[in-house]
C-alpha cells in the first residue's frame, strides 16, 4: 500500500507535467491540424532558459555570460514569455506559409524545426547537462501523507501549477473572445475567416499559449529531475504527444486526462513490472499503439480527425519566391522528372557511371562516403515503396532496418562467435543466407506492424508507426541478452566471398552497388505491374481503387511487406559494412532523414531516393569544410533543418513534383498491336 | 420486345438506410433485369446515390436484403462486390491522379491478374502474357468508349471532362462486369456528347451488361431506359416502363412538375 501510494504520487507529478505539454500539442492541433513536433524542443528550451536566468552566469557558445540570477518564479515567467514568442516566430516563418499545403510538408517542417532548435541548443549550451539551480522551496522538508508517502514541496508546487494553468486555460477558452475565436477556428477555419475572425492571429495565439505551456512543462520537468539537457525534450515530447492522442487530440480535457493516465501508467509500470524502470518508455508507446488500434480518435476525440486527403503526400504550390527561384525549381523538377521517366537504357548508363566512379575515385574516404550514399539510397528506396507509391506515411521504417542489422549481427557475433567459437571467416556464406532471411523476417514484422495501422490515416498513421519505431528502439536498448543493449554489437565481420574478404572501401562500394541493382530491379518489377498500379491507385483515391476491385487493405500490407523486406535486406549489409551497430543507428532522426531523401529526389520514382541520398550526403561532407561548421559540428544538423524548411516553404510539392514512373511492364507495350499502331499513325498524320 | 428474364440480375428487398435519425432510403423493393437499362430517377436528395452506394458496398444497409445473380450479397465489402461483377462510375469523376489513361483503365482489370511477387520480379511468361492481354483489352475498350489509342499515354486527369467520363467507363468495363452502375454520366455535357454517351450505354447493353443509370435528363431517360424506378424522400414512388411511369401524375407532381 505504501509502495503503491508513493508510485501514485510520483505518477501524478509526472502526469501533471505530461498533461501540460500535451495541452500544447492539442491546442495547436485543434486550431491548425498540425502535429508540431517542435514542442519537445520548446519544452527543452523552457528548461534551459529558466535555469540560465536563475544562475549568476552561464557558459554560452563556450563563453561565460553574466545572467541576472532571478528566483524560480521570475525566471520561469521570463522563460515562458520568451518561449511563447519563439513559438509564434516559428509559426510565422515555418508553418504559416504551408497552411494550405498537403499533409507531408508541414509535418516535415515541424520535424525540421525540431532538429534546428535541438542542434542550436546543443551549440549554445553545449552537449553537457546544465544543472538546474535549487529553489529555496526545494530545501523544505517533504510533506508526508498517510505516514508513508513522501512528496516534496516542489512536487506539490508542480501539481498546483499544472492544475492552475489548466483551469486558467479552460476559463480563457470558454470565456474570452480570443478563446471563442479559437474554438470557432478549430471547428471550421474557412467559416471563421468568413465571419471576420483574424485566423492568423488566432493561430499565433494558439502557438504562443502552446509554447508557453511546453516551456512550463519543461522547466517543471527539469526542476524535478535537477538538470537540463539539449535532448531532454525528445522523449517527453513524444510522450506528451502520446498523451494528447490518448485523450483525443484537439480536446483540452482529453490532454489533461491523457497526461495523467500516461504518468500513472508509467509510474506503476516502472514500479511493478520486472525491470520496469528500463521498460517504462516502451509502456507509453505500447499504450499508444493499443489505443490507436482500438479507438483511433482517442478517449475524448472526434473520429473525423482520422482522415487524410487524396493523392501524393506532397503537392500544392508555394505562394512565395521570386520568378527566377520558381523557374529554377521548375527546371530541377523537369530534370528529375525526365530522369525518373527514363527507360532501362538510361538505367544502364547510370549504372555504368556508378561503376566508373567506383573504379576511378582514388580516395578511400570518398569511397566510404559513396558507399553510404548507396546504402541510404537503398533504404530510402524501401521507404519509398510505402511512402511514395502507396502514399502511407511511415515513421517506423527504421525498425525493419534494425531487424536486418541485428539479425545478422546477433547470429555472427553473439551466437556463433561468442557461444560456439566459430570464426566468421569459416561461415562467410551465412551473410548471403541472411540477406533474404532478414528480408523475410522484416517483411513479416512489417505485416504484423502494418495490420493494426490499416484503419488509420494521415497524422494518426504517422504517430502509430512512430510508436512502433520507438518500441523497437527501446527493446534494442533494454533487451540486453539479445542485443547487448546500448553498448551495441562490435566485431561484425566485413563481407566475404569464398574466403576473399571484401573489407576494402572499394570492394564494399561494389558490393553495395550490386545489392542496389537487385533492390531497384525488384522494386521496379513490382511497381511496373498490377501491384504497383494498385499501390498508386490507393495513394490517389482509396475508395475508387476499392470500387475497381482492389482489396486495398491487402495491398497496403503488401506495400509494408515489400518496404520491410528491403529494410531488412539492406540492414544486413549495413551491419557488415559498419562492423558495429547500436540502437543509436536506428533513431527517429534516421527515419526522418530517409523520408527527406525521398522528398528531395522524388516520391514514387526509382532513381529519386539515390538522387536524394547523393545530394544530402555529399552536401553534409562539403559542409564539414566550412569553418563555422568545424567550430560547431552540431550546426550541420541545424543546416539540414534549415534546408528542409526553406525547401518546404518555397517548394511544398518537393523538388521532383512531376516525376513519375510508368506502371506497365515494359515488354508488354502494344507496339505490335495493329489498332495501336493505326492510332499512332493517325496522331502522326 | 425482349422476353423478360425469369430471375432478375439484382434484387433489393425492403432496403432501408438510416443515418442517425434520418431515413435516406426506406423499404425499397427493386429488381434489375439481366438485359436492362434501368433508370433510377427522382428529385435531388431523393436517395438515388445512396442506393447506388448501398449496391456497391460503400454504405451498409440498415435493413433489407440484396440478391445479385442468385446470391445474397448484403454486407460484402466494396472490392468483393466489384469482383462479383458490379462496376461503377462516380458522380464526380474519380480518376487516379498521376496515372496515364492506360494505367487507370488497367486498375479496373485488377481482379484479372494473379501473378505472385516472385513471378512478377522474374517477369515470368504467364505474368507477361496476362499484362499483354489486359493492355490489349484496354486498347479495345478505349476504342469502344470512343477514345483513340493516342490518349493512352496521357495523364488521365488532364483530359477534357467528356473524355474523362469515357475513361471512367472504360475502367469500369475492363473487368467484364455483369452490372454497370452509372451515376449521372451525362452531367455537364452538351447535346452531342449526351447522344454519344447514350449510344455508348446502348452498346454496353448489347454486350450483355445490364446498366443502372442515375440521370436527370428526362429526354435521355425516356429514350434510353427500358425500366424506371422513381424515388422521392427515399421511398419508391413508381416503378415500370418509362412511358407509364412518366405519365403517372404522382411522378409528374413530385419530379417533373418541379423541374418545369
Amino acid at each position: 500500500m505504501d509502495y503503491l501510494g508513493q508510485l501514485l504520487a510520483n505518477g501524478l507529478v509526472l502526469g501533471a507535467i505530461y498533461a501540460l505539454a500535451a495541452v500544447a500539442f492539442t491546442l495547436v492541433y485543434g486550431v491548425v491540424r498540425l502535429v508540431n513536433f517542435a514542442f519537445g524542443e520548446l519544452f527543452m528550451l523552457g528548461a534551459f532558459l529558466t535555469a540560465s536566468l536563475m544562475l549568476p552566469e552561464v557558459r554560452l557558445l563556450g563563453m561565460i555570460v553574466p545572467m541576472p540570477g532571478f528566483s524560480l518564479p521570475v525566471a520561469a515567467l521570463g522563460a515562458i514569455v520568451l518561449t511563447g514568442a519563439l513559438g509564434v516566430l516559428v509559426d510565422r516563418i515555418a508553418y504559416r506559409p504551408l497552411r494550405n499545403a498537403p499533409r507531408l510538408a508541414p509535418l516535415i517542417t515541424s520535424i525540421a524545426v525540431s532538429v534546428v532548435l535541438q542542434s542550436l541548443a546543443q551549440t549554445i549550451w553545449g552537449a553537457e547537462e546544465l544543472r538546474f539551480p535549487e529553489f529555496h522551496l526545494a530545501t523544505l522538508p517533504p510533506v508526508v501523507l498517510f505516514d508513508s508517502i513522501y512528496l516534496s514541496v516542489m512536487d506539490l508546487v508542480v501539481m498546483a501549477t499544472a492544475l492552475a494553468a489548466m483551469l486558467g486555460l479552460s476559463a480563457f477558452i470558454a470565456r474570452s473572445s480570443l478563446g471563442r475565436a479559437m474554438r470557432a477556428s478549430a471547428e471550421d477555419q474557412m467559416a471563421a475567416t468568413l465571419v471576420g475572425i483574424p485566423v492568423n492571429r488566432v493561430v499565433a495565439a494558439a502557438f504562443a499559449i502552446g509554447s508557453g505551456f511546453a516551456a512550463l512543462a519543461g522547466l517543471l520537468y527539469a526542476q524535478t529531475y535537477g538538470f537540463a539537457h539539449s535532448n531532454m525534450g525528445f522523449l517527453p515530447g513524444l510522450k506528451a504527444l502520446t498523451a494528447a492522442v490518448l485523450g483525443g487530440i484537439g480536446s483540452i480535457p482529453g490532454a489533461a486526462l491523457g497526461g495523467l493516465i500516461l504518468g500513472l501508467v508509467e509510474a506503476l509500470g516502472a514500479g511493478y513490472l520486472p525491470n520496469g524502470t528500463a521498460w517504462k518508455d516502451a509502456i507509453s508507446f505500447v499504450l499508444l499503439v493499443g489505443l490507436l488500434y482500438l479507438r483511433p480518435q482517442g478517449l475524448l476525440g472526434k473520429p473525423e480527425l482520422n482522415s487524410a486527403g487524396r493523392g501524393s503526400l506532397l503537392g500544392g504550390a508555394s505562394e512565395f519566391g521570386a520568378a527566377w527561384l520558381r523557374a529554377g525549381f521548375a527546371k530541377v523538377d523537369g530534370l528529375l522528372a525526365k530522369s525518373a521517366a527514363a527507360g532501362p537504357r538510361a538505367a544502364l548508363v547510370l549504372l555504368a557511371l556508378a561503376v566508373l566512379v567506383g573504379l576511378l575515385v582514388p580516395s578511400d574516404y570518398w569511397l566510404r562516403i559513396l558507399t553510404m550514399v548507396v546504402i541510404y539510397g537503398m533504404l530510402a528506396s524501401g521507404l519509398n515503396v510505402i511512402v511514395g507509391f502507396a502514399g502511407l506515411l511511415d515513421l517506423g521504417f527504421v525498425a525493419f532496418w534494425a531487424v536486418g542489422s541485428y539479425l545478422t549481427s546477433i547470429l555472427f557475433v553473439l551466437v556463433l562467435k561468442d557461444q560456439f567459437g566459430v570464426a566468421p571467416a569459416d561461415i562467410w556464406w551465412l551473410l548471403y543466407l541472411n540477406l533474404p532471411l532478414a528480408g523475410l523476417l522484416a517483411a513479416g514484422f512489417a505485416v504484423i506492424l502494418g495490420t493494426p495501422t490499416l484503419r488509420l490515416r494521415g497524422d494518426y498513421l504517422a504517430i502509430m508507426t512512430l510508436g512502433f519505431g520507438e518500441i523497437v528502439r527501446v527493446v534494442a536498448i533494454n533487451w540486453m541478452d539479445l542485443t547487448n543493449g546500448p553498448m551495441g554489437i562490435r566485431g561484425i565481420p566485413a563481407p566475404n566471398l569464398f574466403g576473399i574478404a571484401l573489407g576494402s572501401p572499394r570492394a564494399q562500394f561494389f558490393f553495395a552497388l550490386a545489392l542496389a541493382v537487385l533492390v531497384v530491379f525488384a522494386i521496379a518489377r513490382l511497381v511496373r505491374s498490377y501491384v504497383g498500379r494498385a499501390w498508386v491507385a490507393i495513394r490517389e483515391d482509396e475508395e475508387a481503387a476499392e470500387a475497381m476491385g482492389v482489396p486495398t487493405a491487402r495491398y497496403k500490407l503488401y506495400a509494408y511487406a515489400a518496404s520491410g523486406f528491403v529494410g531488412g535486406f539492406v540492414g544486413v549489409f549495413y551491419a557488415h559494412s559498419q562492423q558495429y551497430i547500436s540502437p543509436l543507428n536506428f533513431s527517429l532522426f534516421e527515419n526522418i532523414l530517409l523520408l527527406m531523401l525521398v522528398v528531395l529526389g522524388g516520391l514514387g520514382t526509382f532513381v529519386g531516393p539515390f538522387v536524394g541520398a547523393l545530394i544530402w550526403i555529399v552536401f553534409l561532407q562539403l559542409a564539414l569544410d566550412l569553418p563555422f561548421v568545424q567550430a560547431y559540428p552540431e550546426t550541420r544538423f541545424a543546416l539540414l533543418g534549415v534546408v528542409l524548411i526553406v525547401l518546404m516553404v518555397f517548394r511544398p510539392q518537393g523538388l521532383a513534383a512531376s516525376a513519375r514512373v510508368a506502371l506497365t511492364m515494359p515488354g508488354a507495350r502494344p507496339g505490335a498491336l495493329p489498332g495501336a499502331r493505326a492510332g499512332r499513325a493517325k496522331e502522326a498524320a | 420486345m425482349r422476353a423478360p428474364s425469369p430471375a432478375p440480375l439484382l434484387e433489393a428487398r425492403t432496403l432501408t438506410v438510416r443515418f442517425g435519425g434520418l431515413e435516406a432510403v426506406g423499404g425499397l423493393d427493386m429488381a434489375i433485369a439481366r438485359d436492362a437499362i434501368h433508370g433510377l430517377i427522382g428529385p435531388n436528395g431523393a436517395g438515388k446515390t445512396t442506393v447506388l452506394n448501398v449496391l456497391t458496398g460503400f454504405i451498409r444497409p440498415t435493413q433489407g436484403q440484396l440478391v445479385f445473380d442468385g446470391e445474397e450479397i448484403g454486407g460484402l465489402g466494396v472490392n468483393r462486390l466489384a469482383r462479383r461483377g458490379l462496376a461503377r462510375t462516380f458522380q464526380n469523376i474519380r480518376l487516379f491522379g498521376a496515372m496515364t489513361v492506360l494505367e487507370s483503365v488497367l486498375v479496373g482489370a485488377h481482379q484479372r491478374f494473379s501473378a505472385n511477387a516472385l513471378s512478377l520480379v522474374f517477369s515470368s511468361r504467364s505474368a507477361r502474357e496476362a499484362e499483354r492481354a489486359m493492355i490489349a483489352r484496354a486498347y479495345e475498350l478505349l476504342d469502344f468508349v470512343g477514345l483513340g489509342a493516342e490518349v493512352a499515354d496521357r495523364i488521365a486527369t488532364t483530359l477534357s471532362y467528356g473524355h474523362q467520363r469515357r475513361v471512367e467507363i472504360a475502367r469500369a468495363l475492363i473487368a467484364s462486369p455483369k452490372l454497370l452502375l452509372l451515376d449521372e454520366p451525362l452531367a455537364g455535357m452538351n447535346a452531342v456528347e449526351k447522344a454519344e454517351i447514350a449510344d455508348l450505354v446502348r452498346h454496353v447493353r448489347a454486350q450483355g451488361i445490364a446498366v443502372l443509370l442515375i440521370e436527370h435528363d428526362m429526354q435521355v431517360v425516356r429514350s434510353l431506359c427500358d425500366h424506371l424506378t422513381v424515388l422521392e424522400y427515399g421511398r419508391k414512388l413508381a416503378d415500370g416502363p418509362p412511358e407509364e411511369v412518366l405519365a403517372d401524375p404522382a411522378v409528374q407532381a413530385a419530379y417533373l412538375g418541379r423541374a418545369r
